[in-house]
């Protein structure tokens, strides 16, 4: 599990890349050749085309679970982890989809080929400047899967929100039905979790809170600027604490040797969620010996944050429950 | 080979001990004091005279992390040189140490197997496991190179140790290829490091070390008769059956102990000996001793520079032993006199 994305500190190479994308910004979707074609403005600002509108799609997990909620029902999964693990995929069913990937970097391009393919959809990751299995990192023999289809994502830019309604614009490019009561009641499920969310943070607006994701021999603390749910959760008013030098090569994180644990001290922990169980805190608390010294973690004070992981409002909705909760019982002086 | 070195060499030998005693005593000191945090002398100090522990971070820091760390190279650096030094004498191969006996590689298949199969987590409870397969690797390398009639010979047991190493190794491939987890887990182990290694760890694997190191100590003698070959050693009433078993029991608890609780360290175990013989001569009682103290020089060393060169963050140890310890052999092997062990 810990394999994913931000712990593959490997985006050094990438750097060379920067200017390869992002002028197209403004391509219009309303530019297509001829009526019976297929358009849709991938988050690196290309604008993708097809002769007809693709329907043997292969998708990323946390993008399959994103159409699936509008009803299209990919051919083939690639995941980062167990399917029975995956944040996105566990509650799905899976039936009648090919998996062709349960570990970051793998995928299996041959039985992907067999499905025929017409379209690929993956998240474009502005840091790296790829989709989301063709980083740097990623097996070479798996990048293949991008010469089968089309590769097309919305950006993991500034806000779960506008990536959560990129896909529904994907989905509806894709001839989905996007006004289902299904997804509407999703929707103001998540503008109440929002507003529920807006009223916590509002009766503690001295509360700071700080993105982590410990590890044996490392703490990792998130760098919100990178991680568009800590964005949106600063766009509420929650203060999420800004890491002071985030890692050059790879600006997600803040390394931090277990030595300079403390560093900083936010009153509400927003733990990595990504295998996040309670019990961790105690656990941790035990083996490293300053875990403890974040004033926060020794008073408990400790909630999953969904990690770079969510593409619906429903699942938004359903963790932005419990981080809310985590700021209700929260102490606004545990740091100072 | 004995006799070329003169008597009146002892009280120098002597001397150049006294001398590693406080150098490896200024490495540590180095070690307590630098780090990735920036703790002033005064408070480590205050720290280790037991003031101000609890409350502040900088008595964590000196006390739980880099105190336990630093007891741990100490250790863990003189068992792999002390195991080194006594598998190239026993097996007269001045290519020998811990890896090529298996030692590295039954410890990986058993982490392996605690992790995957009993689904244990977290380097304090897997170092047993870890200690368990590098002592059964040992003894399974021992065995099959005793087999026959001439008993383990040099060039029996390094085929036995590639063999049992090769097959081991593709076990651990082999899972590792079908389980993510475990993979993830193993490489902060295979690593080999110091860091995260606290108390826990340090308690558990000391007495081992201390008793084979206080065994190694004395085998000196024994060692000196094997280096002149079996028959002279023979000849001379010594037991050799007897000298080799107990040498590679030493061994399997120094070097096993060691790789368990701070994974493969490598070059410490091979290249030390050769220094040490470099700097006293080919008799094991000096070249021992000798070993035992320039190999945690030399870890701690490559450790804090790892903390320096790695700030914020931390290169393992591992990492600057193989990069820092290519050159150096290569050096020996140009300018030393590797053949003679």
């Amino acid at each position: 599990m810990r394999a994913l994305r931000p712990f593959l500190a490997v985006a050094a190479l990438s750097l060379g890349l920067i200017g390869c994308g992002g002028e197209q910004n403004t391509a219009a979707p309303e530019a297509r050749p001829s009526s019976s074609a297929w358009s849709f403005t991938d988050g690196s600002g290309k604008a993708v085309t097809a002769e007809k509108t693709p329907t043997r799609i292969i998708a990323h997990a946390g993008e399959a679970a994103a159409l699936m909620s509008f009803g299209i029902k990919p051919v083939g999964i690639y995941a980062d982890e167990s399917i029975k693990t995956d944040a996105n995929l566990k509650d799905l069913d899976l039936t009648g989809i090919e998996i062709l990937g349960q570990e970051w970097g793998k995928i299996d391009v041959e039985k992907a080929a067999a499905l025929r393919p017409d379209l690929i959809v993956a998240d474009w990751w502005p840091v790296e400047k790829a989709h989301s299995g063709f980083e740097e990192g990623v097996d070479e023999k798996s990048k293949k899967l991008a010469d089968l289809a089309p590769v097309v994502g919305v950006t993991q830019g500034k806000s779960i929100e506008d990536l959560a309604r990129g896909y529904e614009d994907l989905a509806e490019s894709l001839g989905a039905k996007v006004d289902s009561p299904e997804i509407s009641a999703n929707k103001k499920r998540f503008e109440e979790a929002v507003a529920r969310f807006k009223a916590a943070v509002a009766a503690k607006p001295e509360l700071t809170a700080l993105g982590v994701s410990p590890a044996d021999d490392k703490v990792y603390v998130a760098n919100p600027e990178f991680a568009p749910e800590l964005l949106d959760f600063q766009r509420w008013g929650l203060k999420v604490i800004n890491p002071a030098k985030p890692d050059p090569a790879f600006p997600y994180w803040e390394t931090l040797s277990w030595e300079n644990a403390d560093r900083y001290q936010p009153d509400l922990i927003l733990w990595d969620g990504r295998g996040y169980k309670p019990e961790l805190n105690t656990e941790w608390g035990a083996k490293q010996p300053t875990w403890f010294k974040i004033k926060a973690a020794k008073a408990g004070a400790v909630a999953a944050w969904p990690a770079y992981w969510l593409h619906t409002f429903g699942h938004f909705a359903t963790e932005l429950d419990k981080v809310t909760e985590a700021i209700n019982a929260a102490d606004d002086s545990v740091g100072d | 080979m004995i006799s070329t070195i003169p008597v009146r060499r002892a009280p120098a030998l002597g001397v150049g001990l006294a001398v590693l005693l406080a150098l490896l005593g200024a490495v540590a000191f180095l070690s307590v004091t630098q780090g990735a945090r920036d703790i002033g002398l005064a408070e480590v100090l205050r720290a280790l005279g037991g003031l101000g522990v609890n409350e502040e971070i900088t008595g964590t820091v000196t006390l739980e992390l880099r105190v336990p760390r630093t007891l741990l190279g100490i250790l863990a650096g003189a068992a792999l040189g002390a195991a080194g030094a006594i598998l190239q004498g026993v097996t007269r191969n001045p290519l020998a140490d811990a890896g090529i006996m298996g030692i590295n590689a039954g410890a990986a298949v058993f982490v392996v197997f605690a992790i995957t199969v009993l689904g244990i987590q977290g380097v304090g409870v897997y170092v047993w496991f870890a200690f368990a397969g590098a002592i059964i690797a040992t003894l399974l390398v021992y065995t099959i190179a005793s087999l026959g009639r001439e008993g383990a010979t040099p060039v029996k047991l390094a085929l036995a140790g590639a063999a049992v190493t090769a097959g081991l190794t593709s076990v651990t491939t082999g899972v590792l290829m079908t389980n993510i987890d475990a993979l993830n887990e193993l490489r902060f182990w295979q690593v080999g490091a110091l860091a995260g290694r606290y108390m826990p760890i340090l308690t558990g694997v000391a007495p081992f070390l201390i008793a084979g190191l206080v065994v190694a100590l004395g085998l000196g003698r024994a060692l000196n008769g094997l280096a002149l070959g079996e028959d002279v050693a023979r000849g001379l009433g010594q037991r050799v059956g007897l000298t080799r078993t107990v040498a590679f029991g030493v061994v399997a608890v120094l070097a096993g102990a060691a790789t368990a609780a701070c994974g493969p360290i490598v070059f410490i175990g091979l290249v030390v000996p050769h220094l040490a013989r470099a700097l006293c001569g080919p008799d094991y009682r000096w070249t021992l001793p000798y070993s035992m103290l320039l190999a945690p020089i030399v870890l701690l060393l490559a450790d804090v520079l790892g903390r320096i060169a790695g700030a914020p963050g931390e290169l393992q140890v591992g990492v600057v032993l193989g990069v820092l310890g290519a050159p150096i052999f290569v050096l020996i092997v140009r300018y030393g006199r590797m053949s003679e062990v």
